[in-house]
C-alpha cells in the first residue's frame, strides 16, 4: 500500500517555457537510466530478496524514486505548460507535440519509449545489488550531463538535488551488498544462489 | 565487514558523522557531510534558496506564512527520508534512532498544523483537517504539487 503526500520531495518552480530543456530532462522520466526505470527495478527485485532488511531498503529507495519521477515530471510540465506552436517548432518539440501535445509520456531524450528492458530483476541478490550500484552511477552520469548542458539555476537546483540522491543510494546499496556478503561464505560468494537455494542459504544443507 | 575480497564489489559501511542543518541538507541532497560529492559544473551551494521562497516581495503575509510552514515540512521530511535509508542499513545505531525519534515527532506536529491551518498533505492527515458539516471535501483543497506553488 502506498500513501500519497501532496508535496514534492524537492520543490520545483520554473518560471520560463523551455521545450529544449524539457526534451532533455524527460529522459530521467522514461529514459534507460530514468527514475521510472529505477523505481520499477527496485520494487520488482525486493520480493525475492533473501535478507529482509535488503527488501526493506529496496522498498524505501524504490518509493523515493517514485517521488523523483514526480519531480522530473513537474519540471517537464512547468517547462512546457505555456508552450506556443512557434516555440515547439523552434525547439524541435513538434514531433513530441504531435503525439502527446504537452502531456507527460515516459520516453528517453532520443524519443525511445520507456520499456522494462531497461532494467533487470535477476533473482540473485549479488547480481541484483550489483545492478543497483551500476544503476545509481548511470543515473548520476545523466544528471552530470544535464547539469553541463543546462545552466539555468531554476532548473539546476532540482537536478543537483536528484544527482546527490544517486550518490547516497549507491552507498546504501553497497551496504546492503555487504550485509548479504556477511551471510555468505567469503571463500566463495558464488557457491549457490542465496535467493533460490534457500536451504543452503539458511545453512540447512 | 572489514575485509575486502576478490571478484566482488567492496563498499565500506558509512560511520556516523557530521550532519548538515535541515535547510542545508535539502539544498545539497543529503544530511551527511561525508556523502556530499558535488559535480564541478554545478558546485553545491550552502546558502538557502528554496525555489518556494523566491519572489517574496509580491506575496501576502498569509501566503508567506503558509510557504514558510511548507518549507519547514519539506526540510524536515527530507531529513527523515535520508535518515530512514541510513537506519535501513544501520538498524542498531542508537544515535541515529534518537535523532529519528526527535525529528519524527516534530514532523508529525508540523503536518498536523498544516492540515489544521490549510489542507491535509496526505490522507492520514485528513482527521486533522476535516470538520463536521463541511461543504467541500478537504482532501481536494490546495494546489497540485507539480504546479510549483504552495497557495
Amino acid at each position: 500500500m502506498w500513501i500519497y503526500e501532496k508535496r514534492l520531495q524537492y520543490p520545483v518552480k520554473i518560471t520560463k517555457t523551455c521545450p529544449t530543456s524539457a526534451r532533455l530532462i524527460i529522459s530521467q522520466y522514461g529514459g534507460p537510466d530514468g527514475e521510472l526505470s529505477a523505481s520499477m527495478r527496485y520494487l520488482s527485485q525486493r520480493y525475492t530478496m533473501p535478507i529482509k532488511e535488503v527488501g526493506g531498503l529496496l522498498t524505501d529507495i524504490g518509493t523515493e524514486e517514485l517521488a523523483h519521477m514526480e519531480i522530473i515530471c513537474a519540471m517537464v510540465y512547468q517547462l512546457t505548460k505555456n508552450l506556443t506552436i512557434e516555440q515547439a517548432k523552434e525547439a524541435g518539440f513538434d514531433a513530441y507535440y504531435i503525439d502527446h501535445t504537452t502531456a507527460l509520456w515516459p520516453q528517453a531524450a532520443a524519443s525511445v519509449p520507456f520499456t522494462s528492458l531497461e532494467f533487470q530483476s535477476k533473482g540473485d541478490a549479488i547480481t541484483d545489488l550489483t545492478e543497483d550500484l551500476a544503476a545509481e552511477q548511470k543515473a548520476r552520469t545523466v544528471y552530470d550531463n544535464l547539469l553541463r548542458m543546462i545552466p539555468d539555476p531554476e532548473i539546476q537546483e532540482p537536478l543537483k538535488f536528484l544527482r546527490a540522491r544517486e550518490v547516497v543510494h549507491f552507498q546504501r546499496f553497497g551496504e546492503a551488498l555487504e550485509k548479504t556478503k556477511d551471510r555468505l561464505d567469503s571463500k566463495n560468494f558464488y557457491y549457490f544462489n542465496p535467493e533460490f537455494d534457500k536451504a543452503m542459504f539458511q545453512g540447512k544443507k | 565487514m572489514s575485509e575486502n575480497h576478490l571478484a566482488i564489489a567492496n563498499i565500506p559501511i558509512q560511520p556516523w558523522g557530521k550532519l548538515y542543518s535541515e535547510a542545508d541538507a535539502l539544498n545539497i541532497g543529503t544530511i551527511f557531510q561525508d556523502l556530499n560529492k558535488p559535480f564541478f559544473a554545478a558546485d553545491a551551494v550552502l546558502e538557502s534558496k528554496s525555489p518556494l521562497v523566491s519572489g517574496n516581495e509580491e506575496k501576502s503575509q498569509a501566503q508567506l506564512e503558509r510557504e514558510q510552514l511548507m518549507t519547514k515540512i519539506n526540510e524536515l521530511g527530507f531529513f527523515l527520508d535520508d535518515l530512514t535509508l541510513y537506519l535501513d542499513t544501520h538498524e542498531k545505531d542508537t544515535q541515529a534512532m534518537q535523532l529519528y525519534h526527535e525529528k519524527s515527532q516534530e514532523f508529525a506536529g508540523l503536518r498536523k498544523q498544516f492540515a489544521q491551518d490549510y489542507y491535509p498533505l496526505s490522507r492520514l492527515c485528513i482527521p486533522d483537517g476535516m470538520h463536521e458539516n463541511e461543504a467541500n471535501f478537504c482532501w481536494l483543497e490546495g494546489p497540485m504539487p507539480w504546479e510549483g506553488a504552495c497557495v
